[in-house]
This record gives structure tokens, sequence and C-alpha cells, in this order.
């Protein structure tokens, strides 16, 4: 009996509970959700869409108030204006949290109309194929396209159709603390170019006294050392992406090269690889505690490294050249991504303020304030770093920088190539070892 | 228990609509104050457990989901990371639940015998812990474990060795990270600890003296034993704590090196929030779900009943 009634109850909570949640707020997908009313209904498509659009961005360039949201919050108040009855809501997200926030967003169907991609993890072939992001290719014209990069744009491509549009783009570069050199004697590379061996030899004259030539980490998401895995010819994958090449004599050669720094000549810092990624800036920048004198950054850190707290004499280099005589250098693009719209006219508005963010004179703007490399070609032409060599030789290195391999589950065989990567640079696993023992963990996520 | 002998009472007696609206009228006050609760743990507990649950036999796609069996289980248990990590949850669980209850019992009876002001002092002090977040703990603790920087290798230094890299070497990265647990003051135990031996009855500690007990004798034969419900409280609690151990991964190890510290919790996010693959999350949550029950479940038979009884009947008599 007793049961019986804990069992009605139960039900009745139960149906309640679905019920309160059946009342709940629709998602910002639904074209029918909250003030948004849609006016694209056959003859009403000369007016205008009204509504809300709900974009997702994060810090930039602080401007004098330290508000480092002031360029989007502009360029909504100037969009506004141009199209009455049009709110453009900015949810401000740290970067950190964008992904996580973005993947529940996603799961609980709420997801907002744009978002800034990162490191191409919303425009990915996983979501594409999902069907969460939107083409962008009907709202631009060929010549338009033909404005931008080529690898910058190839990164939101796929199967022939655009996800995205590619606002700018990072690279990873050697930074070289000019003032160790000098204090050890030691010349720079020439235009910042170096082979293996040369780029060695210096690191032997830059290590003692407490100070390391070299040092950087591994983690998951992180490509910093990877150049070095390429640099005699080594790829994660085919072209094609189906095989496994990371365990080629090439790639375990140059994999070799990258831990003899560490455990053969010992320029490297003896955590060279397990260190996190603020405490290995630190030992780099950090006035009181400068440890080393040449790492691999993404291109954020150089104007990072020229102005306080971490001013320093600072040079940008290429990473070091290996057996294919060619320097490599990994980068990403990053970019508004619009996800998937129900409405046609909320989809055109949208797209319009893209399109609004994305000139050639706003693009121009970014770059030169947020220290990263255009994706416009006439954006670059307009020399955003002229007063900046070390960002504008970055800029070059970015313009044939490789990209990261875009497979469905790229972050599953990055996570299974770095953690080999960990073992082998902390002493457990052997260069052939590790890129061997990847092959199986990868090979079952390529099928 | 005026309310309880009522509704009791009332379980028997449903039997016509008068005694129903009689028997409502009594209980009808108290379901309906439980009521807001009541519909916040279905919406926020209840449902998303049986949601959980469903998802689990699912291949989740955000567009179109479909039932798929028992193949989510079958492949967690043929996942190496997810084995790997049950394997590292399971080890760390064994070493720091004993020992950080130990150390609850240790430090609380030192603490015990103290004035009331000194006391006061000691349980604010080891409780700081527990209410500061664990990602500053997680990132002191960081600084302490820095192979440069960090306390531990300066402490090692003074005494001539090598640094060593706490964190960074696959053999002894989870053993650092079970030290860390170990050595954080189990300041929530010692509390406990702290309230159940204060309602110990003195006469106990005091029949002993006159008997001729050791300080050591009488923690051992009499405090001990007494605390035996809340030890047992504690282990259930602190082995749930154990096996769901999150923050500190992330927030020190990232799971490397390799997979040296990987923990279910930790696969579990990045399988859901990471890959999407929420069916395959749900999963390996009700799979962590049930090694919890069942450990719970068996330490209840091994340690609760028994003591639980064995204490009920000693107030009794």
């Amino acid at each position: 009996m007793k049961m019986w009634k804990w069992s009605k109850l139960s039900t009745a909570l139960l149906g309640v509970a679905l019920f309160v949640s059946a009342c709940g707020g629709g998602d910002n997908n639904d074209p029918a959700a909250g003030k948004s009313s849609s006016t694209n209904e056959p003859g009403a498509t000369e007016k205008a869409w009204t509504g809300e659009i709900v974009v997702w961005d994060g810090p930039r360039w602080s401007d004098d108030k330290e508000n480092k949201y002031h360029w989007i919050e502009n360029k909504k108040a100037e969009f506004e204006k141009l199209h009455p009855g049009v709110t453009i809501k900015i949810v401000q997200t740290p970067w950190a949290e964008m992904e996580d926030k973005l993947n529940v967003s996603i799961a609980g169907g709420a997801w907002p109309d744009l978002v800034y991609n990162v490191s191409n993890r919303m425009a990915s072939i996983k979501n594409i194929e999902s069907g969460i992001v939107e083409p962008i290719d009907e709202f631009y014209t060929a010549d338009e396209l033909a404005d931008f990069y080529p690898n910058a744009l190839k990164e939101y491509e796929y199967e022939g159709k655009h996800y995205g549009v590619p606002v700018s783009t990072r690279v990873h570069s050697l930074l070289l603390n000019l003032e160790i050199f000098k204090q050890k004697g030691v010349e720079p590379p020439v235009d910042g170019k170096w082979t293996y061996d040369e780029f060695l030899e210096k690191m032997k004259q830059l290590t003692g006294g407490g100070v390391h030539g070299f040092s950087t980490y591994i983690m998951p998401s992180y490509y910093e050392a990877w150049p070095f895995l390429m640099m005699d010819g080594g790829r994660p994958l085919s072209d094609d992406l189906t095989q496994y090449t990371f365990d080629s004599p090439e790639a375990i050669s140059g994999l070799q090269k990258f831990l003899d720094l560490k455990f053969v000549h010992e320029v490297a810092l003896p955590d060279m690889g397990m260190s996190n990624v603020g405490d290995t800036y630190q030992a780099f920048a950090a006035q009181d505690k400068r440890l080393m004198a040449v790492q691999p950054w993404n291109s954020w850190a150089i104007a990072s490294s020229q102005k306080e707290p971490y001013a320093m004499d600072l040079m940008v280099a290429e990473y070091p050249t290996g057996d294919s005589g060619k320097s490599i250098s990994m980068g990403d693009v990053l970019g508004w991504v619009m996800l998937k719209q129900k409405d046609e006219g909320k989809k055109q508005m949208a797209m319009e303020f893209v399109k609004f963010l994305t000139t050639t004179e706003e693009i121009f703007i970014t770059a030169k304030n947020y220290g990263v490399f255009p994706s416009r070609i006439s954006s670059g032409e307009q020399r955003p770093f002229e007063a900046n060599p070390q960002m504008e030789r970055a800029q070059q290195i970015a313009e044939n920088a490789m990209m990261v391999p875009r497979h469905t589950n790229w972050q599953k065989i990055d996570e299974a190539i770095q953690k080999e990567l960990q073992l082998a640079v902390n002493g457990t696993k052997t260069a052939e070892q590790a890129l061997k023992d990847a092959r199986s963990q990868v090979e079952s996520l390529l099928k | 228990m005026k309310t309880e002998m009522t509704a009791q009472e009332a379980g028997g007696r449903i039997s016509s609509p008068a005694s129903w609206l009689k028997t409502w009228k009594k209980i009808g006050p108290a379901y309906l104050f439980l009521l807001p609760k009541l519909l916040l743990f279905g919406l926020f507990t209840v449902l998303p457990v049986g949601w959980t649950f469903l998802l689990s036999f699912q291949e989740y796609e955000i567009f179109d989901s479909h039932w798929i069996g028992l193949r989510n289980y079958a492949e967690a248990f043929r996942n190496e990371i997810f084995t790997g990590a049950l394997w590292n949850t399971f080890r760390y669980t064994i070493v720091t639940v004993p020992l950080s209850i130990l150390t609850a019992l240790i430090i609380a009876s030192l603490v015990f015998p103290l004035g009331h002001r000194s006391q006061t002092f000691f349980r604010a002090s080891f409780y700081l812990p527990v209410v500061t977040s664990t990602v500053i703990v997680a990132m002191v603790w960081r600084w302490i474990f820095n192979y440069r920087f960090g306390l531990l290798n300066h402490v090692v230094g003074i005494f001539g060795m090598q640094p060593v890299d706490w964190l960074g070497q696959t053999d002894l990265a989870l053993w650092s990270l079970m030290l860390m647990n170990v050595l954080i003051p189990p300041g929530s135990g010692i509390l406990l600890y702290l309230a159940a031996m204060g309602s110990v009855n003195p006469s106990l500690f005091e029949a002993a003296r006159i008997d001729g007990a050791s300080a050591f004798q009488i923690w051992r034969k009499i405090t001990v034993p007494l605390l035996k419900p809340t030890t047992f409280y504690l282990l259930i609690l602190s082995m749930i704590g154990a096996f769901q151990v999150f923050t500190e991964i992330v927030m020190m190890t990232g799971g490397g090196p390799g997979n040296a510290t990987e923990t279910v919790v930790h696969v579990i996010y990045k399988t859901g929030f990471r890959d999407f693959e929420y069916g395959m999350a749900s999963a390996q949550s009700v799979i962590l779900f049930i090694i919890i029950m069942f450990i719970a479940v068996f330490q209840y038979k091994m340690l609760g009943d028994e003591g639980v009884e064995r204490h009920k009947k000693r107030r009794n008599k």
C-alpha cells in the first residue's frame, strides 16, 4: 500500500516535471522564440527581418576603459542603427570556456546564431556533417571569396561548400630572446632562417649558467613541437586522411632530433614537454626568471613579449629546416561561423552582420590591434604590421603554414598522438616506440 | 515521531474517500511543504539521471539519435583508455580514502582534548581547504610540485638530491596526486569526528582511566570503536568523492603523461563535452554509478550493518 502511494506520488511528480520542462523556453534557433518576428513569409519579402541575433564572442584588445569587448559592441551599435528592429545580443564568453559552453548549448539544442570559431572547433567536419553549421556560399560571390587567402578559406571548406568566414590566421614560430643571445655572444639566425644543425649549435652556445637554449610543452591541441617532428618530411596522416603516417622513418627521425635536444645534447630544460603553458611562458618571458633563449609560440605571444611586463629584445625566427629542406610551421584560422537557422530572413540578417564584421577595414583593424594575421588579401596588402617587422616575419610564415588535419575524429587522433609524445619526451618510450604505439589507436579512429 | 506514526496509521486505512480526505488533511500540508523541494529534486536530479540511463542505450546525434542496445557498454569496456581510467581511479580511491580518514581521526583525536578556543581555532584552520576552491588548491599544489621553482624540489635539494618531475613522470604522477589528496587536511572528516567525540559519554573514559588504561588504550579501545558509525559514513562519502575525482586532474595533469593519471570522470567529461558522444558518456556514467553503488552496498554489509547495530544495541542498553 505504502509502495503504491509512493509510486503514485512519483508518477505525479514526473508528470509535473515533464510538463514544466515541456513549458520551458524555446531555443535560439527556433524562429518563433523570444521576440523575433520573421517577415519572410511569401508576400512579405520586401520587408526586412526584425528580431534578435545572438552572438558569442570572446575578449579581444582593451580600450582605455579596459573593455575587451569594445570593438564588437561598437559594431553592434552601428549595425543596429543601420537595421532598425534588429537587436544584436553579444554574449561575452572567455575563450577558454567557449568550446565547452558551445558543446553544451548544442547538446541542449539552444545554440547561438553566430559564434567566433577558434582552432576550427565549431566548423569541424563532425559539426558540418551533423548539420549544425550553415554554409555561407549563397551570400558570397566568387570574387568576394577570391579576396581571402586560399589556405584560410580552405579551412572552412567541406565538399565544395564553405562553412564560415575566415577572419585571421595564427601561426607558430620561434621567439628568440636576443638579450640572452647578446649576453652569450651568439649571433641570431640570418633572416630568421636556420638548419637543424645550425639551430643545435646555437642552442649549445646558449646553454649554461642556469640558462638553457630551448624548451616547450606537449599537450593535446597544442602544436608547438610538431614542426620538429615534421622537419624531415614526416606527416601525421596521409593526404587523403585515411592512413596514419606519423611512424614513418622521417617522422621518427624528426622526433628523435627533438628528443636529442633534451636527452643527448642537454640544451633543453630537463622538464621540456611536461610543463604547462603558463609555466613555460613564464620561464621564457617573466623578467625575474628567464631560463631559456628560444621558444616556439603561437603568434599571440609576439605582441605579449614586446610589451610590459614581459618586454624583451625579441626576434621571430622560422623553425629549423631538416632533411626535407623546408621549414614547417603549423597554424589555425579563426573566423565567424553561423549555426543552423530555421528562418531564412534571420539567416540573411545574421550573415549581413558577419559581412559587416569582416570587411577589409575591420579585418585590418582586428589584425593590427589583436596581433593576428589577416585572412583577406586586401587587408594584408594594407600592411597592418608595417611598424612591427617581427610580426611581418610571422605573417610571412603564416602564409605558408600547414593547418591541423581536418578529420572528423581529429581531437581524438590528436590526443592519442600527443599522449604518446608525452611518454617519449619524459623518457618512458623511445621515439620509434611512441609513434608506432599511436598507430593502433589512430587507425581505429580513421575507420 | 508523531508525524511518522500518523502516516503509518494512515497507510493502512485508505479505504474510503472520507478516510482518504481525513488522512490528506493530516499529512497533506507536510507534502505541500515538501512539494517545491520534491519538484526541484525531480527536475534536476531524477529526470537527468533517468535521461542519462536512457541515453546510454542510444547513439546520440544532435538531430537523430537511435537505439543501439548495449553497444555503448560493450564499447566502453573495450576502450583501453576507459578501463585504464577505471584502474587508476580504483588505485586512487584505495590509497587516498583510508589515509584521509586515518588523518582525520588522528587530527580530531589530537584537537579534541584542547580547550574551547584552541579547538575552535584548529577547527577553522583545518576546515579552510574545504571552503577554498579546488581550483585554487590545485594551483597551489601545482606550484609545490613545480620542477624548477616548487617547494618539494627545494626540500629535495636541501638533502642534495636531484629535482624530481613529480607530475611529468609516468610512474610518479598518480602517486603525486594521491600525496596531494592525503596532505590536504580532510576538514569535513575532522569536524565530523570532533562532533562524534563530543557525544561520547565521558564516564566511559573516566572508568577506563580508573581501571588504569593508558591514553593510547583509551583511544584504541573506546574512542575508535565508538566512532565507527562516523567512520563508516566518512568511508562512503570519501569513496564516492574519490571515484569522482576530476578538478585536480584537469588542473594538474590533464590525464597525462600518456594516460597515467586519467580518471573515469575525466574520460566521461571528454567523451561527452569534447567528442559529443553523449550516449557513450552516459554509458560510462552508468558504469561508474553501478560501481560506486556496488562498493557502497558492500561496505554497508561489511561494516555498516554490524557497526550500526552494535552501536544501537549499546545505546539501548
